[in-house]
């Protein structure tokens, strides 16, 4: 009996650090913004309980749903890039070339530097005045005037190049983890049975990598719906919002930067984006799930 | 269970035991560093009804009153950190001061400080941060120490909703600063221009003449840093309306409302210069450093700055280019108001939870002092506005900054309500417009209704007061 409440003593303690953390950096967060989407609140004075208000103004936010269209626009453009891209990358490095360890190592590289300091060079790449990018095309004669690529037309084209070029070496890695379980037998009981490379890839390496890419997809969609940082560095959502993603709007509203006059914080309005951007990418990624079933049951 | 077993328990609990004394440790030490500081002076207290008997107790026991000075000013830490230990030789008090420069995010650092109890005691105040800094009940008024000497030589600069909220003032002015065109005379010269533009007309076919001379070279006639319009037109259309007579963030004195229909006027140059090419391509995501970058390497005929740009020039980014500052355009070439000079009225503030509000004082004041106010002028740190320092004064000694000293067509304007609309703000709208074309006069109209709106629920609020002055005068903003 004392060796029991030993046990249960000794378990809670090591249990108490992981709950005390999500406690107070989950639960406590999310029920203070379950809480203050009701309030007009600017971060300091009185909370004013203003019911749906923060709703209604929702709805008629066209600067929001603007948000939400570019957001799919960019999660599109970069899952559309970067999945197809980190498969085949993966399918190449998972072969015996020679130097395969270091290029798996420059492919992930982008992951682990700073995305702050990466989107600074690249929009020193991109931008038109001096931009490395214009600069060759000109040189190449493939353009005569230099192409304004943070501008108000390209500038959602340049991020989403910027973002699957910092997320291809992440997925190439994930993916690859699914290739090596494959059993090598499979392959060779098909070669015997004259299966050619296409063949093989096609019947025995996607099927077997169903379960996982269901898994790095999920990742990816929703790294993808939440991705704002570089975007912020180099175009800071605009020109004229072209680049304004739904957790780049939400980010403004919580934390309002200003090198001039007195901004306001908006904490109420912003709880109630906050829910808003957390329910559409919670009913996009059930909706994957949803469609995506029978990934898992392929063998 | 064996012995053996009991021992490894029993080192499992010690460990733990251990570990939770040391993050117990850890936590303590993370707490008030104020030393008992929650305790002092109660908030909103003019200081002298709170004098603290901190600093003379601490005298005679020979412990020094430590204070915290914050400050988000980099530009100038060498000249103040000298003050500060000559302050620690001299006060006579033994107060020590500790100055901490911070670097980003100054405003949540406050923030965090004051929450978690670690408040500084001193904190660097600029026209953005505090009136929200007040709000919040992070500062303590200083009305109790201001004498009749203190009261004559800032009395002019005492404004409301700068330095003086609800009749308590907080903050007394150092320094401030001038707007100006930023032009690059070479370039001008080569496009065959004498003068700098003094009216908008003007700078739109300058802009162009730059353009054209010099494009195959990649120079442009014109730039702002519209990554964030908000900053870049409250360094250009804020100058080109306060001397056109229009207050210059879209408000109106006269009648205390939001009026954006001179803005919309303004705003027709900037959207015909981006029309015709000559302004630098990129300028949608230009951030003001890249933009500096470009001008001291001569691919900018023009923009629109602060009287911080010279010593950018001289230390960020030196610069072989012949290039000046001089008055904005306006709207007609007509100077009907005067230059508004922008962050000025406050400089230091005393934290309303410092247990050492009367040392504090005692550094304040060191601080104000005519001789450091003035060298602080003359190193260039700053462009003086208090009167009697701009009377003795010598000019600073950085090139290009005798074009941004306080003169006849600059004064102090009254300062304007931050309202919060829905949708864009003003800046967002008007670029929009100047990109993409529409209708000029129904955004104005669109951001009179919006900002009105959200003006009249702060006022509702009791979050701001709107007294409006049917006699303004935008040649004299302060009055007589």
């Amino acid at each position: 009996m004392i060796y029991k409440w030993k046990r249960l003593g000794e378990n809670s303690l090591f249990l108490a650090p992981s709950v005390i953390l999500t406690l107070t950096l989950g639960i406590y967060p999310l029920i203070w913004m379950l809480r203050y989407m009701f309030y007009d609140y600017a971060g300091y004075g009185e909370a004013l309980f203003t019911g749906l208000d923060n709703f209604s103004r929702l709805l008629r936010d066209t600067l929001f749903w603007e948000s939400v269209r570019n957001t799919f626009v960019f999660a599109g453009g970069k899952l559309l890039l970067t999945l197809p891209l980190s498969l085949l990358l993966a399918v190449i490095l998972n072969g015996r070339l020679r130097g395969s360890n270091l290029l798996r190592g420059i492919y992930f590289m982008p992951t682990v530097i700073s995305t702050a300091v990466i989107s600074v060079v690249f929009y020193n790449i991109f931008n038109s005045y001096n931009g490395m990018v214009n600069t060759v095309l000109m040189k190449l004669h493939l353009v005569s005037q230099p192409v304004d690529w943070l501008g108000p037309k390209h500038a959602m084209l340049t991020v989403i190049l910027v973002a699957v070029w910092g997320a291809v070496g992440n997925y190439m890695l994930l993916f690859l983890a699914g290739l090596q379980s494959i059993p090598q037998d499979l392959y060779e009981s098909a070669s015997i049975d004259g299966a050619n490379a296409g063949r093989r890839f096609w019947n025995i390496t996607l099927p077997m990598l169903a379960p996982v890419a269901q898994m790095v997809i999920m990742l990816a969609i929703i790294a993808s719906l939440k991705g704002y940082e570089s975007i912020m560095v180099i175009t800071e959502g605009g020109p004229i919002g072209k680049t304004e993603v739904m957790y780049l709007y939400l980010y403004k509203l919580l934390f309002p930067v200003s090198t001039g006059s007195p901004v306001t914080q908006q904490l109420g309005y912003g709880s109630a984006v906050g829910f808003a951007t957390a329910v559409i990418v919670g009913a996009v990624t059930g909706l994957y799930f949803f469609f995506s079933r029978k990934m898992n049951k392929v063998y | 269970m064996s012995i053996k077993g009991v021992e490894r328990m029993q080192k499992k609990w010690l460990g733990l035991s251990l570990s939770l004394m040391l993050a117990a440790g850890i936590a303590g030490c993370g707490g008030n560093g104020n030393n008992n500081k929650s305790g002092g002076a109660a908030e909103g207290t003019p200081g002298a009804a709170t004098a603290s008997p901190t600093a003379s107790a601490a005298a005679e026991t020979g412990e020094p009153v430590q204070l915290k000075y914050w400050t988000d000013d980099r530009h100038d830490q060498e000249y103040i950190k000298e003050l500060v230990n000559k302050f620690n030789e001299t006060n006579g008090e033994n107060i020590q001061v500790e100055l901490t420069v911070m670097s980003e995010n100054y405003a949540q650092s406050v923030d965090i400080a004051f929450t978690s109890n670690q408040a500084p005691d001193i904190l660097r105040l600029k026209s953005g941060n505090t009136p929200e800094f007040v709000k919040k009940g992070y500062l303590a008024p200083i009305d109790g120490y201001l004498t009749d000497e203190i009261k004559t030589k800032f009395g002019s600069l005492l404004i409301d909703g700068v330095n003086r909220f609800d009749g308590k003032v907080y903050s007394l002015a150092n320094t401030g600063l001038t707007l100006r065109l930023i032009y690059n005379k070479d370039l001008f010269d080569k496009a065959g221009i004498a003068n700098p533009p003094a009216s908008l007309q003007e700078m739109v076919d300058d802009a162009k003449k730059i353009t054209e001379t010099g494009k195959s070279e990649g120079v442009y006639g014109f730039a702002l840093n519209f990554k964030s319009p908000k900053s870049a037109f409250d360094r250009s259309m804020r100058e080109i309306l306060s001397l056109s007579g229009y207050q210059g963030l879209g408000f109106d004195l006269e009648t205390g409302q939001f009026d954006f229909a001179p803005y919309s006027q303004v705003i027709e140059y900037f959207k015909q210069m981006y029309e015709d090419g000559s302004i630098l391509p990129g300028a949608e995501t230009l951030d003001i450093d890249p933009l500096r970058a470009q001008f001291a390497a001569g691919k900018i005929g023009m923009y629109l700055s602060f009287s911080t740009e010279p010593g950018v020039y001289q230390d960020q980014f030196p610069t072989e280019i012949n290039w000046a500052g001089t008055l904005a355009p306006t709207l007609d070439g007509q100077i009907k108001g005067t230059s508004e000079i922008v962050s000025a009225g406050t400089w230091l503030g005393i934290s309303a939870k410092s247990a050492h509000q009367d040392a504090a004082w005692k550094f304040m004041q060191y601080m104000y002092g005519d001789d450091i106010l003035k060298t602080y002028h003359e190193k260039g740190f700053g462009i003086a506005v208090v009167p009697s320092i701009v009377e003795q004064a010598k000019n600073p000694e950085i090139g290009g900054m005798e074009g941004f000293l306080v003169g006849e067509h600059d004064s102090l304007w009254p300062a304007v309500p931050n309202v919060t609309p829905e949708g864009s703000t003003y800046a967002d709208a008007f670029f929009k417009y100047m990109l993409s074309g529409g209708d000029a006069k129904a955004i104005a109209a669109d951001l009179n209704t919006r900002y009105n709106d959200a003006l009249s629920k702060a006022v509702e609020k009791g979050e701001v007061t709107v007294t409006p002055d049917p006699a303004f005068d935008p040649m004299k903003p302060q009055g007589e």
